[in-house]
């Protein structure tokens, strides 16, 4: 397809949007190393002293338990994916099929249905919402990820609803609609491929709240419960800050930060290349 | 007159559902209090009257009318936890917290009009790129790392130690001023990637909008363009964003923010009554940011008409 | 026609980018405007006319596009040379212009009076008092029998033809020596074409403002026109007295153009 060389030509000219894809690609192989057991596999282990400084032996030092650090930030990478992929996948998934049958059936009962339910959890003030469901399903593991796909999927669906009713206008959708194809072949055919630039840039934003709204969900308690994440060590390092120990900070932050800036680099060049026009807004 | 009814009826649908989400979350779901008030060792009669007192015993249809009614009345309970009146913990805690996040939240839509402003002057300049830079990298980085950071550059012996590192005692301008600094800066550096590349893309459209360049056409100079053309086309997507943010960051940064530095406003209370399964007290707030969302719905609505003499 | 023309083009050329690359869209023509005259610029779109009002003024800028010339000029002054605030000056006061879209070529947040009146507040230094007079009266000449009714109302409450109207009040409110008129007409349904454009030129007439006038329409061009540039890929290929223009083309493009247009007219 040209449409697709056309897109790969233009992020190659896009530095930062290059950046952003080399940065993610060097985490995801950090997350694979995890996930194959070649990184990161000593970071419950209280190896060392409390706190022992940067060294050798202990790349950024240990933790109040004696953890090492360095070992500990790694394999939180493999946390951030698993926690960005799943609720990536399924916020857009889930945003995906509500934003298209309410845009396919626009102006109907399911089309309000949906509306409202966009309406109410739109209005629900996020953490409180998230904290409320991670509290009511606690000691399950997925509450965090759950409670972010029931809140993630609006913008997604809003934005294929509206593409869905334009789409759904244009001549080639109405003839399939004429000569009396089923709507459910129409919509997986013709529609939702044709929205596939809307999603890819909406799970990368996804990916992105997914990341950072760990991070504050596991500070205040409600977040990954047991494994490791940049989450739970920000959340250590508040207390340790004040007692200048700042290994954990700087180790979880900069981690934090460079993967962040990574996608947000790439999802800004999957905008500009995909959808220059809603790049604008 | 039409459109302002519709909102408010819709409204109202908006807080049906989004009380009985709440409701079903919080008060179905949530976590079961009878032990923690009478202790593990209770007669079974003791905890049927626990039960009762709690309203536990009840079905779901009328717990939740029950709710709605204690809602529209504002007769909302007592505190399950320290048994005070709910109506009373809103008072002393929501000022606090609007203190606490009223000058960062305007300051950080202030100061992100103006980066704004400034880079879609200079669209496609080194100055945009640099505000546009700016921004992706500020959103790049999470409210609890700028709130440490901002605690130990400015409160800490390892920083300035200008500020006290934590809490609220407040008595005064001076000793309010010393509180809300640090929690303030945090605020406007978190908020102000998003709003600034927000509004730069909002003034964007509009720079790029026919009139403008009628405008130009006549003489218009580069000011009288941004600020009068630019900025009053740009009023509607403004107000929306600011009012419809303005219950989002009272409650979730409050939240945070709160609970961060130890600070008495309502979010510090809503994050307790979720930990300790506090229903009167999550029921309110909750409800009320309903109340207040929809409220919000129909106060833009007529704003919009003041800005847009094209909306009826 | 007079000695010295009303608006001079030497060597004209635009440049947008695309994609990161540069296209030439009008390349390097010259013309004279005189004063008073009512010059077409015709040929068929994306043969650059409208980059070329655009350049003439001074509305290529930024990331858009680069404009280069060796003379724009207005009577003693040099349009190519002056800087943007230089324009400001001149724009909608010696030199104004008339767009395709009157739907979008108001701002819709001000009022019409308000916009109509600026023109004159910021031209001719008139306080507001003054310029709200001056501005009824220009909508009086412009053709509405209301004026009152008009200031008080925004763009969105009139039709096309009264929003081009009001456009055209703007552009003539200072009286300038060079109208540039972008397809005024075409947006606009038959009916009100006819009466716009007259208007537009009798005013011009009047104030003996000379017509930079860009279309497609030969019939425009044979009605009211007193000479016509063809373009095409951003050349001009021909300059004629709008008569020998139809009787004698020399240019076969021009040919081409004529009878078409005399087919469709069958």
């Amino acid at each position: 397809m040209s449409g697709r060389t056309d897109i790969l030509g233009k992020l190659k000219n896009d530095r930062a949007g290059l950046a952003g894809f080399l940065i993610v690609s060097l985490f995801f192989l950090l997350a694979l190393g995890v996930w194959l057991g070649w990184l990161g596999q000593g970071w419950s282990d209280a190896g060392g002293g409390r706190w022992e400084a940067p060294g050798a032996e202990h790349w950024f030092g240990t933790n109040v338990l004696g953890q090492d650090i360095f070992q500990r930030a790694v394999y939180s990478v493999r946390t951030a994916f698993e926690i960005g992929l799943v609720v990536a996948l399924f916020s857009t998934l889930v945003g995906a099929v509500l934003g298209a049958l309410a845009g396919w059936y626009s102006g109907s009962w399911v089309d309000g249905t949906v509306m409202w339910m966009k309406g109410v959890l739109d209005s629900i003030p996020f953490y409180l919402f998230v904290a409320a469901v991670a509290f009511a399903l606690q000691g399950q593991p997925w509450a965090m990820h759950l409670a972010m796909i029931a809140t993630f999927w609006t913008t997604t669906g809003r934005l294929v609803r509206a593409e869905v009713m334009k789409i759904k206008s244009m001549d080639y959708v109405r003839s399939a609609r004429s000569i009396g194809l089923h709507d459910s072949l129409i919509l997986a055919r013709h529609v939702l491929p044709n929205t596939s630039h809307i999603l890819l840039v909406q799970a990368t934003i996804a990916f992105v709240a997914a990341i950072k709204t760990e991070v504050i969900l596991s500070f205040l308690g409600l977040g990954v419960q047991d494994g490791v994440s940049w989450g739970l060590m920000l959340a250590e390092s508040t207390q340790e800050v004040l007692a200048g120990h700042f290994a954990n900070f700087v180790a979880a932050s900069g981690m934090l930060f460079l993967l962040l800036i990574g996608f947000n680099l790439l999802a800004d060049a999957l905008q500009d290349a995909l959808d220059p026009r809603q790049a604008a807004l | 007159m039409k459109p302002l009814l519709r909102k408010l009826l819709q409204g109202l649908l908006l807080i049906l559902g989004v009380t009985l989400i709440s409701f079903l979350l919080m008060v179905w779901f949530g976590p079961d209090q009878t032990y923690t008030l009478i202790g593990k060792n209770a007669t079974a009669e003791q905890i049927a009257d626990i039960r009762q007192q709690l309203g536990y015993d009840q079905p779901f249809f009328k717990r939740y009318l029950d709710y709605l009614a204690s809602l529209a009345t504002l007769d909302l309970g007592t505190s399950n936890a320290s048994g005070e009146q709910v109506n009373k913990i809103l008072m002393r805690t929501v000022p606090v917290s609007l203190a606490l996040m009223v000058p960062g939240f305007i300051l950080g839509n202030l100061l992100g009009v103006a980066l704004g402003l400034s880079a879609a002057s200079h669209h496609g300049k080194w100055r945009d790129r640099l505000i546009s830079g700016l921004s992706v990298g500020g959103m790049s980085i999470s409210f609890l790392v700028v709130i440490i950071a901002f605690q130990v550059l400015l409160s800490t012996p390892y920083g300035l130690d200008l500020f006290p590192v934590r809490g609220w005692q407040v008595s005064g301008f001076g000793s309010y001023l010393q509180y809300v600094t640090v929690p303030t800066l945090a605020l406007i550096f978190v908020t102000l990637g998003y709003n600034t590349r927000f509004y730069r893309a909002v003034f964007i459209e509009e720079s790029g909008k026919d009139h403008i360049r009628t405008a130009r056409a006549y003489g218009a100079s580069n000011a009288e363009i941004l600020w009068k053309h630019v900025l009053k086309n740009s009023m509607v997507p403004i107000v929306t964003r600011v009012m419809f943010s303005i219950p989002l960051v009272v409650i979730s940064g409050s939240l945070l923010i709160e609970s961060y530095f130890g600070i008495p406003g309502i979010g510090l209370a809503t994050f307790e009554a979720i930990t300790s399964g506090d229903q009167p007290v999550l029921k309110a707030v909750v409800g009320l940011t309903a109340v207040a969302f929809v409220a919000i719905q129909v106060l833009s609505e007529m704003l919009y008409r003041l800005l847009d003499p094209r909306v009826v | 026609m007079s000695a010295s023309p009303a608006l001079s083009v030497r060597n004209l050329s635009v440049y947008v980018r695309e994609d990161g690359m540069e296209r030439s869209v009008v390349d390097g023509i010259s013309f004279d405007l005189a004063a008073g005259e009512v010059l077409a610029l015709v040929g068929e779109s994306g043969c650059g006319k409208s980059k070329t009002a655009e350049a003439i003024m001074g509305l290529v800028s930024g990331a858009a596009g680069r404009v280069r010339a060796d003379a724009i000029g207005l009577g003693d002054l040099d349009l190519a040379a002056l800087g943007e605030r230089g324009l400001q000056k001149i724009r909608g006061c010696e030199i104004s212009m008339v767009f395709q879209e009157p739907l979008t070529a108001l701002d819709p947040v001000f009022s019409n009076g308000y916009q109509l009146a600026t023109q004159y507040r910021r031209h001719r230094g008139q306080s507001r008092k003054q310029s709200r007079d001056s501005a009824r009266e220009m909508l009086r000449r412009v053709g509405f029998p209301d004026p009152d009714r008009i200031m008080r109302s925004y763009p969105h409450q009139l039709s096309g033809g009264m929003r081009q109207r009001l456009v055209i009040a703007m552009a003539m409110a200072c009286k300038p020596r060079v109208l540039v008129a972008d397809e005024p007409s075409t947006a606009l349904d038959v009916t009100t074409q006819a009466q716009v454009l007259s208007q537009m030129i009798r005013m011009a007439r009047d104030t003996g403002t000379a017509i930079l006038l860009i279309t497609h329409d030969l019939g425009v061009v044979a009605q009211y026109c007193d000479r016509a540039l063809v373009m095409r890929r951003g050349q001009l290929v021909e300059d004629a007295a709008v008569t020998r223009l139809f009787s004698n083309p020399k240019h076969e493009y021009t040919s081409a153009l004529v009878s078409a247009a005399r087919e469709m007219r069958l």
